[in-house]
């Protein structure tokens, strides 16, 4: 296990690190964005002032950032409420939007990129066009992405306001229409629970994290799929005290046809950051799993592509393109991800190219450089 | 305390900086991997007061100057900042490693150092109370701040002004100055005892040269100042020397505008922003000629403070 993710596991080991292992966390940390939740989780188990000055000093100087991202989330919040509301529809926030607005101890210093919400599928047309028509505009205007999310995803392209910076995911399903797993969008919105602000709703606890664990791994490549396993970890430490709460998140895996992530979810958040799940949900949850040898491959390949080991050795970029490829095998048929990947390799060839620096995201400040 | 002057020359500078050189800029430790010896000689050259730390201490900056794989590593010869895995800018020519080493440290503490308000700010020191000049555009200000740290200022920092968020007090930053096109004939006529590094052509700013930071102001680079004065300077040709008040409220507006980081610190940066400016003695000066102005800026230090709203 990484620095950092024991660190996550065992909170209270952090005044027993050297310099050198400290040095590993706050690399590994800056660049996946996790040093603002660490500062919260650390704080949360008593154990910050234990932290050397120069590490406390990162770990509390990241969540400004955090913070400011939280706070243009809660606006645009508000602002697509007050958009939709002569629809009179409501929509289910998503992700971190709902940990945020639920008041869930994991947002703390949690870094959103964008907002997700749900919409029931017979009113996305409207949803849409009174977003489009308040000042919200398409972010992807290329006929092949419109297409590619109109007819396959399970959102519509992403919008953005005009006057803002924060990416806007309209949802009307869980998982892509061309997933191998269908959960069904009514019976998330049966469990859903109202916010205190009218026309606003999350998804009951056990969907929630249904919902983290499709995400990342059933809909995604995993790869930088840290965030959510501690995402995972969070919802796990906040609702495991409910009464009968595991035996119904196996219940409600079972109707959403959402096993086999859960069974990832559970194992995976067990495996390595020691989430204390118990031993007979472990070998319940076992009755959806793979058979022994995908298995005992998914173990060996996520265990190497999730934990940020940086900068210890080479990138596992074995491992990474077998779970970038079967995330593309979750999501399409094969036929329909053959035509998929050669259209796509068709326009990276014929496209100008764009910029192919990665810019970690700017304070917003002064460039000291301009 | 080992110095990296100490290094240089043997060998062991470079043995250091290939597994990671820990090394003290101002209130944080850098750690520098590079295999690129031009970088670490110039480094040392401008550094050489600066703490070196022979075992590894954690670090707020993990950075590195690279030369890419591939054909660019020979022709037309490029060079790469990263700062743990991501490379935030675009490859330089490899004849300006050093200032891209420069710019990327910048850029590096102006994201990262919240523990700190920062203001776009020149800082001098003197007699234990900092003076913080912000960095409008066509002050004038690296000018004004290197001139001003060889005639009895204390130079604290050329680009950040650093408020330690615990104490208020301004916390130095002491480096190279960088000067750009005409003043780097300005600064080599007025100040003769000045050594400036080598000139750097056709980078982003135009011809840069570097003033090597007086050895004081390094040894002493862990002293902080209370702050006292604020000045907005500004450069006209030919315009006498102007110093007046300026009210409180046009002072927070201008630095708030001149601020690396008040706007994601929020509330907490508006209270120490406050604070600051109720602390501090407000001004503005426009000047041409450097002998006045400083005796301008000497007289002010004298001044009980200025009564203004």
């Amino acid at each position: 296990m990484s620095p950092l993710l024991r660190l996550f596991a065992r909170p209270e080991t952090a005044p027993h690190l050297s310099p050198t292992e400290w040095n590993l966390v706050l690399r590994a940390g800056h660049s996946q964005h996790l040093l603002a939740r660490l500062g919260f989780r650390l704080e949360a188990h008593g154990v910050a002032d234990a932290c050397p000055r120069a590490a406390w000093d990162a770990l509390e100087g990241a969540r400004y950032f955090a913070e400011l991202i939280q706070v243009q989330v809660a606006r645009e919040v508000r602002a697509i409420r007050k958009a939709l509301a002569p629809l009179g529809t409501e929509v289910i926030l998503l992700k971190g939007a709902a940990y945020q607005l639920a008041g869930l101890p994991l947002s703390l210093g949690r870094h959103a990129s964008d907002l997700d919400v749900l919409v029931q599928r017979e009113q996305l047309a409207a949803v849409e066009a009174r977003l489009l028509a308040s000042g919200w505009e398409a972010t992807k205007l290329n006929a092949y992405d419109q297409r590619y999310y109109r007819t396959w995803m399970h959102e519509i392209p992403p919008l953005r306001h005009r006057d803002r910076d924060i990416e806007v995911d309209v949802h009307h399903a869980l998982l892509p229409l061309t997933s191998r797993l269908h959960p069904d969008p009514a019976l998330l919105w049966a469990e859903s629970v109202p916010l205190d602000r009218p026309g606003l709703r999350v998804l009951d606890p056990c969907d929630m994290l249904l919902h983290t664990a499709a995400h990342l791994f059933q809909d995604g490549e995993v790869k930088d799929g840290v965030k959510d396993l501690l995402d995972i970890q969070g919802q796990l430490e906040a609702f495991a005290d409910q009464t009968d709460f595991y035996p119904r998140l196996l219940e409600r895996a079972r109707r959403l046809e959402l096993g086999r992530p859960l069974y990832y979810a559970l194992t995976f958040a067990h495996l390595m950051l020691e989430v204390p799940v118990p031993q007979g949900v472990l070998a319940e949850v076992r009755a959806f799993g793979p058979g022994p040898l995908a298995d005992a491959l998914m173990r060996r390949l996520v265990t190497r592509v999730l934990d940020p080991h940086y900068p210890l050795r080479r990138e596992p970029v074995i491992a990474q393109w077998l779970l970038y490829a079967r995330s593309h095998w979750l999501r399409m048929p094969p036929g329909l991800l053959t035509g998929h990947l050669s259209r796509k390799a068709w326009l990276r060839l014929t496209e100008r190219p764009g910029h192919p620096v990665a810019r970690p995201p700017s304070q917003g400040g002064d460039d000291p450089l301009a | 305390m080992m110095k990296l002057g100490e290094l240089a020359g043997s060998g062991a500078l470079g043995r250091h900086a290939s597994d990671g050189l820990y090394f003290r800029t101002g209130p944080f430790v850098t750690r520098l991997e590079t295999a690129y010896p031009p970088v670490l000689d110039l480094l040392a050259r401008f550094y050489g007061e600066t703490e070196v730390f022979p075992d590894p201490v954690i670090a707020s900056f993990n950075v590195a100057i690279r030369r890419p794989l591939g054909p660019r590593r020979w022709w037309r010869a490029q060079a790469l900042f990263a700062i743990e895995d991501t490379l935030p800018f675009e490859p330089y020519p490899l004849s300006h490693a050093y200032p891209l080493l420069e710019w990327g440290l910048n850029w590096s503490i102006a994201t990262r150092s919240n523990h700190f308000l920062m203001l776009h700010a020149a800082a001098l020191e003197r007699g234990g109370r900092a003076l913080l000049m912000p960095a409008t555009p066509g002050s004038g200000k690296s000018t004004l701040g290197a001139a001003l740290a060889f005639r009895g200022w204390r130079l604290l920092s050329d680009e950040f002004g650093l408020i330690e968020r615990a104490s208020g007090r301004v916390a130095p930053l002491p480096r190279a100055i960088p000067l750009k096109n005409r003043s780097i004939p300005v600064i080599r006529d007025y100040l003769p005892e000045a050594e400036l590094g080598p000139e750097f052509e056709k980078t982003r700013k135009g011809t840069v040269a570097h003033v090597r930071p007086p050895d004081d102001c390094i040894r002493r680079q862990t002293e902080t100042a209370a702050p006292a004065w604020i000045v907005f300077p500004r450069y006209i040709a030919g315009h006498p020397t102007n110093l007046r008040p300026i009210p409180k409220g046009l002072a927070f507006v201008r630095l708030a505008q001149n601020s690396f980081n008040y706007r994601v610190l929020g509330r907490v940066g508006f209270q120490h922003l406050t604070d600051l400016i109720r602390r501090c003695a407000c001004y503005s000066v426009e000047y041409s000629d450097l002998d006045s102005v400083i005796a301008a800026l000497g007289d002010m230090t004298a001044a009980p403070g200025p009564e203004v709203p």
